[in-house]
């Protein structure tokens, strides 16, 4: 009789921890939220060197209708080990993720950054522009 | 039903358990000293050991008092460290303090004589002590010699009383660093300097001619619209790094330099900081081939990482101060031989 009891009460709590899954959230590919919030812009950038202090010359120009990023970086910056820093709205993510040092070399080809929303639905492809002091 | 027994056995054997852990509290006596000749050490001196700095030991030894007093101290290196040569200052070489020390009251070490000054005997620093003493800790300092680079050293620390114990402490091994060290280069806006990191010393315009293969670095400083201030540029970078700049003949090497921040070097940096150790491993893990050739607007207590042209040397530059009237800077460099 005991057993049957104890096999009941398991079964009970493993049903609970079933309905608690179900009740959470919905989370995308990376384990975040996925919220309601739909708007989608980058709000700050920072470019930090080598040595983890920013290369920025002036503030950043950020477009968020043309959706272009322009930056003047100091003369004699080490284009091929920047380290770009995106301050995004509320719940948005960036793809690709930065993790690590990027190569900004390249002038003319300038590098792209897509902000993804809240609810996941909208996406903006940034343009990153950088210029070095002259 | 078993159950039920199994129950109270456990509960029974909790129960015993915590009444011996008191029990065993109980027990507890003062520990009784050894009766005996006694030694101690530690290793002062942090951070990678470099040749020509000192590894700084404090040897404590005792005796009771009935028991005798203290006779000798001697330490012995499996390497023997760099000696005093005629004319030296005492304090430039390997040797094992005469004085032990107390603190007074306004906090400073103040010394007692309590033996000879070592003197160094078939490789072991020997102090006598002249004074009747029960209790003492000597300092030890071993200047690191060249031979030893790359190598473990280790130390043997003895003591003998006049009851005729002797005690001894074994210390180490210790890895002797394969860097070199230089500090205090002070590189002039264009006159000395030119920097050879396989010298670690600094040329002038002339000097350089005459030895174009040892180039690696050409400091300048440029007062300009754009940032550039204070700057280290390999000669063969670009000329819009080298505005004003007439390289000697044949100064052409291409060396590769990484700006760095907050790589305050103990050693390098002077006493103002004591946790951060640039090691021969930071050396050998580093990564330069995406570097550029030229490290532009470099600030105070910043530093730079370098990469020769031919890939032997690996050093790390640490900027200590920077004067922009007088157009010059002082500088110091650790430098690691990579092959």
């Amino acid at each position: 009789m005991k057993k049957y009891a104890i096999i009941a009460s398991l079964l009970f709590i493993a049903a609970l921890m079933g309905s608690s899954c179900k009740k959470e959230k919905p989370i995308d590919e990376d384990g975040l939220l996925i919220t309601t919030r739909a708007e989608c812009y980058v709000s700050n950038f920072e470019l930090l060197g080598a040595d983890f202090q920013t290369v920025r010359s002036k503030a950043p120009v950020i477009d968020t209708v043309a959706c272009t990023i322009k930056q003047e970086v100091f003369f004699g910056t080490d284009l091929k080990n920047l380290w770009p820093q995106f301050t995004l709205v509320t719940d948005a993510k960036l793809d690709p993720k930065i993790t690590g040092k990027v190569d900004f070399s390249d002038l003319a080809n300038p590098k792209t950054y897509t902000v993804i929303s809240g609810n996941r639905q909208v996406r903006k492809t940034y343009t990153v522009i950088i210029t070095v002091q002259k | 039903m078993t159950g039920k027994y199994f129950s109270y056995i456990s509960l029974l054997g909790a129960a015993l358990s915590l009444m011996t852990a008191c029990s065993k509290d109980g027990d507890y006596t003062i520990p009784t000293p050894k009766n005996e000749l006694q030694n101690d050490c530690i290793k002062r001196s942090l951070g990678p050991n470099i040749v020509g700095i000192n590894i700084e030991f404090a040897y404590a030894m005792a005796i009771p008092a009935a028991k005798g007093k203290l006779v000798s101290a001697q330490v012995v290196a499996s390497i023997p460290g760099v000696q005093v040569n005629p004319g030296d200052k005492p304090n430039s070489a390997t040797y094992l303090q005469d004085s032990s020390f107390y603190t007074n009251g306004s906090g400073v070490d103040v010394p007692i004589k309590v033996g000879d000054r070592s003197v160094t005997k078939d490789g072991a620093n020997v102090v006598t002590f002249t004074k009747d003493t029960n209790a003492v800790t000597l300092r030890y300092f071993y200047r690191i010699p060249e031979e030893a680079r790359g190598k473990t050293v280790s130390f043997t620390f003895s003591a003998t009383s006049s009851n005729g114990e002797t005690v001894t402490y074994k210390s180490g091994p210790y890895t002797i660093a394969k860097m070199d060290m230089a500090l205090n280069l002070l590189p002039t806006n264009n006159n000395k300097c030119y920097l050879s990191v396989a010298d670690m010393k600094l040329y002038t315009a002339a000097e350089a001619a005459a030895n174009p293969d040892k180039i690696d670095l050409v400091y300048l400083y440029r007062n300009l619209a754009v940032q550039f201030g204070h700057a280290l540029v390999a000669p063969a970078a670009s000329k819009d790094y080298l505005p004003g700049v007439t390289l000697p003949a044949n100064v052409n090497r291409d060396t590769k330099l990484s700006k760095a921040w907050n790589v305050q070097d103990f050693h390098l940096a002077g006493l103002k900081y004591g946790t951060t150790f640039v090691d021969d491993v930071d050396f050998e893990q580093r990564d330069m081939s995406t570097s550029p050739d030229f490290a532009l607007g470099l600030k105070e207590e910043a530093g730079v990482w370098v990469e020769t042209g031919d890939g032997q040397y690996r050093a790390y530059i640490f900027v200590n101060k920077l004067d922009n009237t007088a157009q010059s800077a002082r500088i110091s460099i650790k430098r690691y031989k990579v092959k």
